[in-house]
């Protein structure tokens, strides 16, 4: 596929804007440089492309903000394979949005099958690279460790994370299960799973013991309720007892109060509060008393006071006139703040208004227009700064037409005659370049021959049917060295099993033998056999008794001494059984141990015979015999590899060696035909050189006649812009005509307009002040007027004449002021002393009604009472004393009455009999503690009962822990299948990437290695790969023949690396499906020149394989390209 | 005559999803089983059914936990006194209905067994017989006593039928055989999805389990109301599970940024949310930029602004290609690679070693059989990890 025309029709800012990339002559490699400024829309124009392609990405625009989403377009004319040129467009909408010119549907599959079904992501990730893409993927190419297959990946892909990707997916699975690992998500998950197991059966409610718990639940019941029973009746006895002495004492406290009120008059009981209410009355009388006497003095008072203060007739029009006076402004402030200043202000102004009128006069005498009237000459400000902008203008015009009437005749002096035209030899240089590229085939065969030595190298020691192990699929590394590592261990631990089973057979083989000799030993008689003499003597004891025959006898003595021996035995034996005991127990502990390790051991042998089982397996897979030794798995696997490798590499030598001749026959015919064209005889033997003599005399021939057009070119914009100058020069002295054309001024050319304004700008300032003053003046002449006539007038209200001549008239005001503020005085006094002497008046009146009713409350108090001796204090404190005596009996009462309720009706009368009996009360607060001790014991026995039964209940719903021992078990289970796709996925990346380095490694190494010296000679001269037990290692060669490897470069280095392996990506992918366009936003802005030009060169190869478009916004990178890449296209983009 | 039909009650049984570990989700279904269960007898009452049918397994285990028999006894008693007696049978789980070990149900409580396998409640008898063992590997219907003339007949029966997947094979029981019985309805147990089959005038109801536990038995969560008069007896399924499962899927490849994703997913789960009942949704979502744990922790964002919805799982896929038009040279080689006997070997042993550190319950999960799922998956985790967005 290539990219013809890029037209961004309503997309973005742009608007029918096109990019279109040219395409190269037929030896110069397909690249594009795009320049343009920062924010020219360079982004813009490769996601528009993006889009044609791929479609409309949903959601929001980024570029929809001066169309709308749905009025978005964008097109592109595309070279595509078997089908040419063709246009397209896409819209925004979501079905059919792929059309041709004419707007008519077109289907994806046009082009999808193009882009051999590469999405949007990957076209970008593997067909675009920017100056940060370069960046961080140097960066993270350095976390592959120089693996071959991962760099062949990231240049292949474009995607450089895959070591990243990798190792996080192994420590994904490590962190939920890990051999031996004690903080793994699984073994904390197993944990929780064991103790969640454990709580819920510890809590489980059997029937059982919910029968247990209840029958205690109901035994401490009934405890409770006979504990409660006693306690209520000992609570009663002791209500009893406390009524009973209740009782007792109030009848005898009645007894006293009735005595001691005999010594108090008769009458009846005095209101509440009475004393407080006596003495309040007493102290009012006293104070309402001393009120009316100070009442008298006051209204006395105030009586002189009015007769001091007279009252003034004329302050009331001396009053009116000064308010009028005050309310009078001049100029928008009060009259009076000016009075003072007025006539000295007036004398100023007036001599500052007659210099401006002199001043003025200067200034037409010097505009020669003394006779002119100034008001014919004043402009305002406005039109004063159009008049100098338009005489600024035409200065500016009149010098840009001088220069660019100079340029003109400089270039036309410069050309020279015109040269003729040069004939066209494309034809001619296409086929000798096309034929010179391919004609050397050394190189080739070199390495045809080279690749098949190594072959025959690496196959050498290897079954004859080895490439067929290599097709059906090796075993991947990782798997030979678990494999080898765990039968290594396995078989070391089978070893240790059997020495330990033969140590502990040996070992029961000494105990049996030891407790054989014990057994043996004489002191070794058990209790058994001392029973058995015994019943023997007894047996004989019986038989003489009944006998008593000597025979009798020497058989019971026999048998007594056969008794004795045994027993003797086995008293001094006991050290012996001890001993064989412990033989015994040694034995049984030696025979389990010896059970123990034959178990242990057949399950290793099971393990290991398991184990080999694989590594046969394994070892028939890479064509060894199924008993070689694992250890030799690793070394075959990777001789496979080797070979596998190099016959890759010998079959592409062989196949390009065959093209390659092909090609040279094919090219020489082409030049032969393009030579007999030009009347060059292709039979000769120095054809080449008479190719390369014509087209070098073709070549100076072109540039002559290019410079000449060039500089013809430029003379007819020099003379074009002359006269647009001149145009530009008259438009704008006409227009500063139009604005003098009312000034009387004697000289209205430019440099007089420009000479005038200076004085035009004085007298405009001039004329405005003079207008200010001469307002002024006026202004301060009435308000002197206003202020005399105002004088005038408040002499005639007080009656004294004024001389007008010589009398001051703010004197005349500030008097009558004076006058008018001692009469307000005067009122205000009289007018205070006639209010107080009312106010003192009526209070007289009324403390007089007020002491009368004091009176009279004073004797209502005392009424059928006697005691009239007395003081009214005295003669109170005695009744209320009587009416207390009385109320504490009637209280008394009371109590012994309330006592008695409720109280049990039997038990009372008993209680009572005791009385007085000063112990009772103590003895029965002890038998109600002791009753009350056994309730609370039986009833916290009765709680802890039913509590132990209720939490058997709630304790037996441990849904919370069930709940959790589940959705734990769903965490386990996901969290064991998410390790194992994890696993899994690194397990076979990492196969896939030795079998990528084993596909490619051949033709992209060969295309690594050269974009990598290009860009980095004279430091670096090669690449090289190391073949190492764990796979293969990209390696770098300095110039002196250091050999280093990938993570060990310079970052930058690293970046040239990166750019070098995504070049050979894109050979790869070209030569397999064919080019796509490469799309590279300035990614050498980092670069030194030097290496600025290497990396244009890999630009041009990539053009050489397919299309390399250039994004830059530096000037001196498109200059560089313009040098280093023969026939580039250099295109703007559109504004 | 109004029937309300039940089975698989699992009392005690938690429900098992990662949904639970959103704290206010776990504390409200801790004791889903036994909710389920008193709703089950509140729709009863007020439907003012003739009878409640419990076709077996209305415990979850043997275990002697006396706190679930009392509350079944506590809610049958309830039913009793609002005028609904209950026939019931034992299933395979049900040794909490053994009357030797643990006493008499309560009055209008009847439990079918091989001693009393026929009751008559308002001229309809029931029929049933009940485990007495864990595992019957042969039919009960040959001792199924014959319908009784003149009178409806109701079969009570806990069987996986002709067999079941993801179901070992109890009391197994032909279904044509069943329906020729003589019985007007039969009331099944033991299959957790539930279906009816009517053949002529015979009616069979499998109600499913009322309250699934896990995604698994999503199709659960209803009881079956029966009307059984003169012709063909007629159903009505009913919702009555507090939590249900369902399926989510969601395209992400064309969204451009988060908001994009933000507003597909919750577009998404509103489609999910079902009143008054809880979903538990397990997602899919198709990508090859956003990892798993990305799309989960936005979707538990989105979730918080959705009510009654939960996640149960997320699944992230990469976009599917056809067979052979695969350009991601990584792609194709890992697919050789998997292909290959040494490969195979080696992740057969990788999936031991997990199954032997894994608990028993749930090693099923990574059984060999399931090679080839975990191998798809494996491939796309690892181009979803290498193609998923980078932070900047």
């Amino acid at each position: 596929m290539r990219l013809n025309s890029l037209q961004l029709i309503r997309y973005g800012r742009f608007e029918n804007a096109e990019i279109v990339f040219p395409r190269p002559a037929c030896d110069s490699p397909d690249v594009t440089v795009v320049y343009g400024p920062n924010e020219a829309g360079k982004s813009t124009a490769f996601f528009g492309f993006l889009e044609v392609l791929f479609g409309f990405k949903a959601g929001v625009h980024p570029y929809a903000f001066r169309f709308e989403r749905s009025d978005l377009l964008v097109g592109a004319e595309l070279d595509l394979p078997g089908r040419g040129a063709a246009d397209f467009r896409r819209n925004s909408k979501r079905s059919q949005s792929l059309l041709d010119a004419n707007n008519r549907p077109v289907a994806e599959a046009v082009l999808a099958s193009a882009l051999h079904g590469l999405t949007r992501d990957k076209y970008e990730e593997r067909f675009s690279l920017d100056e940060r893409g370069l960046r961080d993927g140097g960066e993270r190419i350095a976390g592959a460790q120089g693996d071959l297959g991962q760099l062949l990946h990231a240049g292949v892909s474009g995607l450089t994370g895959i070591s990243n990707t990798l190792s996080t997916l192994s420590e994904r699975a490590d962190k939920f299960h890990k051999k031996h690992g004690r903080g793994t998500a699984l073994k904390s998950g197993n944990d929780r799973l064991k103790q969640l197991g454990r709580d819920l059966r510890a809590d489980r409610l059997t029937a059982d013991r919910e029968r247990n718990l209840r029958q205690d639940r109901d035994r401490t019941t009934a405890r409770f309720e006979a504990e409660k029973g006693a306690l209520v009746t000992a609570q009663k006895r002791q209500q009893a007892a406390t009524a009973a002495q209740i009782w007792y004492d109030r009848t005898e406290e009645i007894k006293r109060l009735s005595e001691a009120l005999t010594d108090y008059p008769d009458g009846p009981d005095v209101p509440p509060a009475v004393a407080e209410r006596v003495a309040g009355l007493v102290e009012k009388i006293a104070s309402l008393e001393t009120r009316i006497a100070e009442a008298d003095a006051e209204i006395a008072d105030q009586d002189g006071v009015i007769e001091e203060n007279p009252v003034d007739t004329l302050a009331p029009a001396l009053k009116a006139e000064l308010e009028r006076l005050d309310q009078m402004t001049i100029d928008g402030a009060p009259l009076m703040d000016r009075a003072t200043t007025a006539r000295a202000d007036l004398d100023r102004r007036t001599t500052e208004r007659d210099d401006l009128v002199a001043e003025i006069d200067e200034v037409l005498a010097s505009l020669s227009l003394s006779e002119v009237s100034v008001s014919a000459v004043v402009l305002d400000a406005a039109e004063l700064e159009d008049i100098a902008t338009a005489v600024e203008d035409c200065r500016k015009a009149k010098d840009a037409v001088d220069a660019a009437e100079a340029a003109a005749d400089a270039a036309r002096a410069q050309q020279g005659e015109a040269p003729s035209e040069p004939r066209d030899l494309t034809a001619l240089r296409d086929a000798f370049e096309a034929w010179r590229a391919i004609s050397d085939l050394t190189a080739l065969e070199t390495e045809r021959d080279q690749s098949l030595a190594r072959l025959t190298r690496s196959a050498a020691g290897l079954p004859s049917n080895w490439a067929d192990l290599v097709d059906a699929g090796l075993p991947a590394p990782e798997t030979l060295e678990d494999a080898a590592r765990d039968w290594a261990a396995s078989a070391a631990d089978v070893a240790a099993a059997e020495s330990g089973f033969e140590e502990r057979t040996e070992e029961l083989a000494e105990a049996k033998a030891d407790l054989l000799a014990l057994q043996a030993a004489p002191e070794a008689v058990d209790i058994a056999m001392v029973e058995e003499t015994r019943r023997r003597r007894d047996l004989a004891w019986n038989s003489h008794r009944n006998a008593m025959s000597s025979e009798s006898a020497d058989d019971f003595e026999a048998a007594m001494y056969e008794d004795d021996d045994a027993r003797a035995h086995f008293l001094t034996g006991a050290e012996a059984r001890q001993r064989r005991f412990e033989a015994l127990k040694r034995e049984e502990n030696v025979k389990a141990r010896v059970q123990t390790a034959e178990v242990r051991l057949g399950k290793l042998r099971e393990r290991h015979e398991g184990l080999s089982e694989v590594c046969a397996t394994l070892a028939i897979a890479l064509g060894l015999e199924a008993n070689a030794p694992p250890a030799a798995l690793g070394s075959r696997h990777l001789a496979l590899v080797t070979a596998a490798s190099a016959a890759a590499d010998h079959s592409n030598a062989q196949n390009a060696l065959s093209a390659r001749r092909a090609g040279k026959k094919a090219s020489r015919d082409v030049l032969n035909e393009a030579a007999r064209d030009l009347d060059l005889d292709p039979e000769q033997d120095d054809l080449a050189a008479q190719v390369q003599r014509v087209l070098a005399l073709e070549e100076s021939d072109r540039k002559t006649w290019k410079k000449w057009q060039e500089s013809r070119k430029n003379i007819d914009e020099l003379e074009k812009k002359s006269q647009n100058q001149m145009d530009e020069f008259t438009e704008t002295q006409g227009r500063l005509d139009r604005l003098t054309s009312t000034l009387p001024l004697p000289d209205c050319s430019v440099e007089g307009v420009r000479a005038a304004l200076p004085h035009l700008r004085s007298l405009q300032r001039l004329q405005a002040d003079h207008r200010r003053l001469a307002d002024r003046v006026k202004a301060l002449r009435q308000a002197i007027s206003a202020l005399t006539e105002g004088a005038q007038r408040l002499s005639a209200i007080s009656g004294e004449p004024v001389d007008e001549a010589t009398s001051n008239p703010i004197s005349v005001i500030d008097q009558a002021r004076a006058r008018l503020s001692i009469a307000t005085h005067a009122d205000e006094k009289r007018s205070n002393a006639a209010s107080r002497r009312e106010g003192a008046d009526k209070a007289r009146r009324r403390r007089t009604v007020e002491l009368e009713a004091a009176q009279n409350d004073l004797s209502a108090c005392f009424e059928l009472q006697g005691g009239e001796e007395l003081a009214p204090r005295d003669r109170i404190a005695r009744l209320v004393k009587r009416d207390q005596l009385r109320a504490d009996s009637m209280l008394a009462d009371q109590d012994r009455q309330k006592a008695v309720t409720g109280v049990d009706e039997d038990l009372f009368p008993e209680e009572l009999d005791l009385m007085p009996d000063a112990t009772r009360a103590l003895v029965l607060e002890q038998e109600l503690k002791d009753s009350q001790e056994c309730r609370d014991s039986a009833r916290d026995a009765q709680r802890e009962a039913e509590r132990l039964y209720r939490e058997a209940f709630a304790a037996a719903d441990r849904s919370d822990l069930a709940t959790e021992r589940a959705t734990l078990l769903e965490t386990l289970r996901r969290g064991g299948r998410q390790a194992a796709v994890a696993r899994l996925g690194a397990l076979a990346a990492r196969g896939a990437l030795r079998r990528l380095a084993t596909e490619r490694r051949s033709e992209m190494l060969r295309d690594v290695e050269e974009a990598f010296i290009t860009m980095t000679v004279p430091k670096w001269c090669g690449v090289e790969v190391w073949s190492q037990a764990q796979g293969e290692k990209l390696v770098g060669i300095e110039a002196d023949g250091t050999k280093v490897p990938v993570e060990r470069m310079s970052a930058g280095t690293m970046g040239q690396l990166y750019f070098a392996l995504r070049l050979a990506g894109y050979r790869s992918f070209a030569r397999d499906l064919g080019p796509l366009p490469m799309i590279l936003d300035d990614i050498m802005v980092t670069f030194d020149d030097t290496r600025a030009k290497a990396a244009l060169q890999l630009c041009a190869e990539i053009g050489a394989n397919g299309q390399a478009i250039l994004f830059t916004h530096h000037a001196h990178l498109v200059e560089m390209a313009r040098a280093s890449i023969p026939g580039v296209a250099i295109v703007d983009m559109p504004t | 005559m109004r029937f309300l039909i039940s089975a698989d009650i699992h009392l005690g049984s938690p429900i098992r999803s990662i949904a639970l570990r959103n704290t206010d989700l776990g504390e409200r279904l801790k004791q889903a089983s036994r909710d389920t269960f008193a709703r089950i007898v509140d729709l009863a009452v007020a439907e003012s059914v003739d009878a409640l049918v419990l076709a077996g397994d209305v415990f979850d285990n043997g275990h002697p936990d006396l706190r679930s028999r009392t509350f079944m006894i506590a809610q049958l008693s309830r039913a009793s006194e609002a005028g609904v007696p209950t026939v019931l049978i034992r299933g395979n789980h049900d040794a909490l209905l053994d009357h030797r070990a643990y006493g008499e149900l309560g009055p209008n409580i009847h439990l079918l067994h091989k001693d009393t396998p026929t009751v008559e409640i308002g001229g309809v008898a029931f029929h049933g017989l009940s485990f007495d063992a864990a595992h019957v590997e042969t039919s009960f219907l040959p001792d199924y006593p014959r319908p009784l003339p003149d009178k409806r007949n109701v079969g009570l029966m806990h069987t996986s039928l002709d067999g079941s997947p993801g179901h070992d094979p109890y009391a197994p029981c032909a279904e044509p055989d069943l329906m020729a019985h003589g019985f007007d309805l039969w009331c099944l147990g033991h299959i957790h999805a539930p279906f009816e089959r009517v053949d002529g005038p015979v009616l069979a109801v499998m109600p499913g389990i009322p309250q699934p536990r896990h995604f698994g038995e999503r199709k659960g969560g209803t009881v079956t109301l029966v009307n059984l008069g003169e012709s063909t007896p007629v159903f009505e399924r009913r919702t009555v599970s507090k939590l249900g499962f369902s399926e989510l899927a969601v395209d992400l490849q064309e969204c451009t940024d988060q908001q994009d994703i933000f507003r597909s997913l919750r577009d998404g789960f509103l489609a999910t949310q079902v009143p008054h009942r809880d979903i538990a949704v397990r997602l899919t979502a198709t990508s090859l930029r956003q990892g798993a744990d990305f799309v989960s922790e936005l979707a538990e964002e989105v979730l918080e602004g959705v009510e009654g919805v939960f996640l149960d799982k997320v699944t992230v896929m990469p976009p599917t290609r056809p067979p052979g038009n695969e350009t991601d040279d990584l792609v194709r080689l890992m697919r050789e690679e998997i292909a290959g006997d040494g490969f195979r070997q080696s992740a057969r042993l990788l999936l031991e070693e997990l199954r032997l550190a894994m608990p028993s319950e749930i090693v099923e999960e990574l059984d060999d059989s399931a090679l080839d799922t975990l191998l798809e998956e494996a491939i796309a985790g690892v181009m979803l990890a290498l193609h998923a967005e980078r932070p900047e």
